[in-house]
């Protein structure tokens, strides 16, 4: 005789297996050309040793240049050095942030998220020069004021080297991202595990340590993952801090080979090939972690609750940590990027009148301003909604375990977390060019939205995976026991509990599309220019207070769809 | 009778200019009404407020034709433009790129027509304003690259305040160990003006100076030029060899005492073709509309305009220099070393820049 389940499984089997299979095969074609083909380019043409333009010649001579060019081993070196040192701290940070935040009855979370959010999309370059204004030996300010101290002879700070590259690193990209990716997890964790630890005795901290962390470590390692690699790509905080003592990372070889003239794609894509390496031996071990059944399943259909951890007289104590955290590592550099948009002269107050209002009106009066605000915020928002409604449904397929091309479609989904965005632009530009995407996508904002869609694979997908993961499938079972179609249950089950990952997710996406640069850099025209080829092009001819301005502006207009969202019921943080 | 012969002669010679004037007038206003029906004209070059702030309005004021600035890195463009080709897709006009590129890519790759043929627009095509006696085509078959400019480069720039200019009068002073960790330059081992200097010096010193002065020295090393600049200003580093004059003049409007040195002894002075040399992009989608820019931008207006906003001397004769720094000028009978020189941008920099490399990348 058949089990009951059995009898209501097999029908599900049917049911599902045909569009699964198809939107298997679908997923796969689709990730197969957009991701893979232009990684396929991009290999190719690292072993081609003839000049742009000319027939082909195979060999491995760009290979084994750029890793014999002197410097590359030790840049190496320092890059996997200076991205394990800044990711221990920033890991311990981001999840401690990320639980207080989420899980624990401090109060201010939210303006602690918000500002999570607004300082991980602040541009990095100008918050860099902010940090050497604070800290240079010569002139910082936090310099100048520590040596009013009796006991203090000279500098105490030095932004130029390993320590300060760690330190600024922390500031500009540290824990934010990753205090925005956990945040999500960390609220839909149903406290009824908490609750029974609590029951069984245990502390906080062991309740932290034994139940929410393990349950919730496909996120946290997902994350550790993505800013490892991102880690590793860093190189513009390098450039300006390390340069000038001799610290040289790898992407700035990769870098190098990419502003040669003639270009040395070859090259670089060879030493590029290093990241793919890396994320292989990652994604393995990735894999076996979370090979398992319901290992972590937070959210049944037997009762969810969501109540949070009382941290007692630790809860103000708590939040005057994050206080002066955000203080320190975001609104002290972020004070002196908005007085610098205001000044004749970025961090010169000792020359006559420093202040003005000439960079931010000659901004708005900038004929491309209105024409790139408009495309940036379309592409932005194709962006957003595109990269939901496709990662979503790949993220379900991963985790529904029915797919048998699942590594495959995994793998495919990190290729633009390991190429640098140069090179990834340069393979969509081949993929539109080869195709009859150009057509209709070739230097047009849909064009570039689609880019920026591929770009965001790797983040969009394990967030949803994670957040997948901890839905139990009794809850799309019962809806289905109960007559729901998958569509109806889909909708109204698994869309309202993955709501805020989506609109994390979404958010992120939408203030990523604001401020890439390097992906649209080659797919852009003359009428699709968006907002952040236009900052680059203020960068680039050193008006860097315009710069400072726009790049206040974007910050702006991403805090204010946090506002809309927020109103739009699309909480971010507030659990229900 | 000789005076007859001779005012019949001269009656003649200037009926002939005349007529040519007229007859160039009219080809110029055939290419400009040609170029109108076209739309526009799709220009790439180096993102430049000059260009978007003052020379683009300019251009579309005079003869209506919008210009669509495709800005970017060269090596960026040129990797699009290669692509696009590579799809059978034609989407710039004109070229302003740095000799570099403009010789070593978009020549040697065959992606220029030439140019010469279609420069019509009677002040350009007149011989007599340009200082070198016709519009200078800097490649072998003076056919494809206009060379526009060509100014005296800054050997240094020094503030005073820290650095007397008597103290850098030789290109060894710069060897003193008082000013060891006090000089700064753009990286030298990476594509760029670092690295262009440390080349012409080790063509023109040797390698023991460019060891001397960028590894003993402990010359302080950047990429980006906002750094070096701030460097100079605040004194940190009171030397700069790379600092880029359209960066350091606002500084001097603010009263930095920043002086912008042009010679020194040791060296032979230099003249460069910067900001851009000008070329034409084969099966360009707007030829006509190409043809008037070309033109026009070589033209007194075109180069003024562009002269006055970067502050760099042009080839032009008719162009009042009054506005530029005297340094900047070439003086008459003087033997400069030519930076845009095309054998030394093709072959000679190269392989200097790859011998400092070698020597500055084992250290």
């Amino acid at each position: 005789m058949k089990s009951p389940s059995a009898t209501l499984s097999l029908p599900r089997f049917r049911l599902h297996l045909r569009p699964i299979r198809m939107a298997e095969v679908g997923f796969l074609v689709f990730l197969a050309v957009v991701m893979g083909l232009p990684l396929l380019f991009l290999l190719s043409g690292s072993f081609n040793l003839a000049a742009p333009g000319k027939p082909a010649v195979y060999g491995f001579g760009n290979w084994q240049r750029a890793f014999t060019d002197p410097g590359t081993l030790s840049a190496l070196w320092m890059s996997f050095l200076l991205s394990v040192v800044r990711l221990i701290p920033a890991m311990i940070l981001s999840v401690m942030f990320a639980w207080l935040i989420a899980r624990t009855d401090m109060p201010g979370g939210r303006f602690i998220e918000s500002a999570c959010w607004i300082a991980y999309f602040v541009p990095d370059f100008p918050l860099v020069l902010a940090w050497i204004l604070l800290l240079d030996p010569n002139f910082g300010f936090l310099n100048s004021l520590a040596k009013s101290l009796p006991f203090v002879e000279g500098p105490i700070f030095n932004p130029y080297g390993f320590l300060g590259i760690v330190w600024v690193h922390t500031s500009t990209g540290g824990i934010w991202f990753k205090v925005m990716l956990l945040v999500p997890v960390f609220r839909r964790l149903g406290a009824t595990l908490e609750e029974a630890a609590r029951v069984a005795g245990a502390n906080t901290t062991a309740m932290l340590w034994r139940i929410t962390l393990p349950v919730l470590s496909p996120m946290i390692l997902a994350v550790a993952v993505l800013s490892f690699i991102r880690g590793l790509q860093s190189f513009n905080t390098e450039l300006l801090l390390g340069t000038p003592v001799g610290i040289y990372v790898y992407s700035t070889k990769i870098y190098d080979y990419l502003q040669r003239e003639p270009r040395a794609y070859g090259e670089a894509t060879a030493l590029g090939s290093v990241f793919l390496f890396v994320l292989a031996i990652l994604l393995f071990f990735y894999w076996r972690y979370l090979s398992g059944n319901k290992k972590f399943t937070v959210v049944t259909g037997q009762g969810y609750s969501t109540l949070r951890v009382k941290l007692g007289r630790w809860r103000y104590a708590a939040l005057a940590g994050c206080l002066l955290y955000v203080a320190v590592m975001m609104l002290l550099p972020l004070a002196f990027l908005v007085i610098g948009s205001f000044m004749r002269r970025y961090g010169f107050f000792n020359i006559a009148s420093p202040f003005t209002l000439n960079h931010w009106y000659n901004l708005l009066a900038d004929p491309i301003f209105l024409v790139a605000l408009k495309n940036s915020l379309i592409i932005a928002s194709v962006t957003a909604i595109g990269g939901i409604l496709l990662y979503s449904a790949l993220a379900y397929l991963l985790v529904s375990r029915r797919t048998i091309t699942a590594p495959v479609l995994e793998s495919l989904c990190w290729v633009p977390h390991v190429l640098p965005g140069i090179l990834l632009s340069l393979g969509v530009l081949w993929l539109f060019l080869a195709t009859p995407l150009r057509f209709f996508l070739y230097g047009t904002v849909w064009g570039i939205a689609f880019a920026l869609i591929l770009a965001d694979s790797p983040v969009t997908t394990q967030a949803f995976k994670a957040g997948l993961l901890q839905l139990g499938a009794d809850l799309e079972e019962s809806a289905r026991v109960s007559g729901a179609s998958w569509a109806y249950a889909y909708r109204r089950i698994l869309l309202p509990l993955l709501a805020p990952i989506a609109a994390a997710v979404g958010l992120m996406n939408f203030g990523s599309a604001l401020t890439s640069i390097s992906t649209p850099v080659l797919l852009y025209s003359h009428q699709s220019r968006p907002l952040a080829i236009l900052l680059l092009e203020y960068s680039f001819t050193g008006e860097l207070e315009r710069a400072a301005a726009l790049g206040l502006l974007i910050t702006l207009i991403i805090g204010s769809m946090m506002l809309i969202a927020r109103k739009l019921g699309l909480q971010l943080s507030r659990s229900d | 009778m000789k005076r007859v012969i001779m005012f019949m002669y001269m009656l003649v010679g200037f009926s002939t200019a005349w007529a040519q004037t007229k007859a160039s007038d009219k080809e110029w206003a055939a290419v400009v009404d040609a170029a109108k029906k076209e739309g526009k004209v799709v220009v790439a070059g180096s993102p430049d407020p000059v260009m978007r702030n003052d020379v683009i309005p300019k251009f579309t004021a005079r003869f209506g034709i919008p210009v669509e600035f495709v800005a970017g890195r060269s090596s960026q463009i040129v990797s699009r433009v290669q692509t696009e080709r590579g799809s059978g897709i034609y989407s710039i006009d004109i070229y302003l790129a740095g000799p570099d590129t403009s010789a070593n890519e978009l020549y040697n790759d065959k992606l220029i027509d030439p140019l010469k043929p279609l420069i019509v627009m009677p002040e350009v095509a007149d011989g007599s304003k340009w200082k070198t006696g016709k519009v200078w085509f800097a490649d072998p078959q003076e056919q494809f690259i206009a060379r526009a400019f060509s100014g005296v480069a800054t050997w240094l720039f020094i503030n005073t305040d820290h650095v007397k200019p008597e103290e850098v009068r030789h290109v060894k002073d710069l060897l003193n160990p008082k000013w060891r960790g006090k000089i700064s330059t753009e990286d030298p081992t990476t594509t760029g003006a670092g690295a262009n200097m440390a080349a012409r010096l080790y063509y023109q010193v040797g390698e023991e100076y460019v060891k001397n002065l960028y590894v003993d020295q402990k010359t302080v090393r950047t990429r980006e030029r906002r750094q070096m600049t701030d460097w100079l200003a605040r004194g940190t580093q009171p030397i700069c060899l790379n600092c880029r004059e359209d960066d350091v003049r606002p500084l001097v409007k603010e009263g930095f005492k920043i002086l912008e040195i042009f010679e020194i002894s040791g060296v032979p002075s230099t003249i460069n073709g910067s900001p851009w040399m000008l070329s034409l992009a084969n099966k360009a989608p707007h030829p006509k509309a190409a043809q008037v820019f070309a033109n026009w931008i070589l033209s007194k207006e075109g180069l003024e305009t562009y002269a006055r906003g970067y502050g760099s001397a042009t080839l032009r004769t008719d162009i009042d220099e009054s506005f530029l720094n005297p340094g900047n000028v070439p003086k008459k009978g003087v033997k400069y070393f030519d930076d845009t020189e095309w054998k030394w941008i093709v072959t000679g920099r190269h392989e200097n820049r790859d011998k400092v490399w070698q020597l500055l990348k084992a250290r």
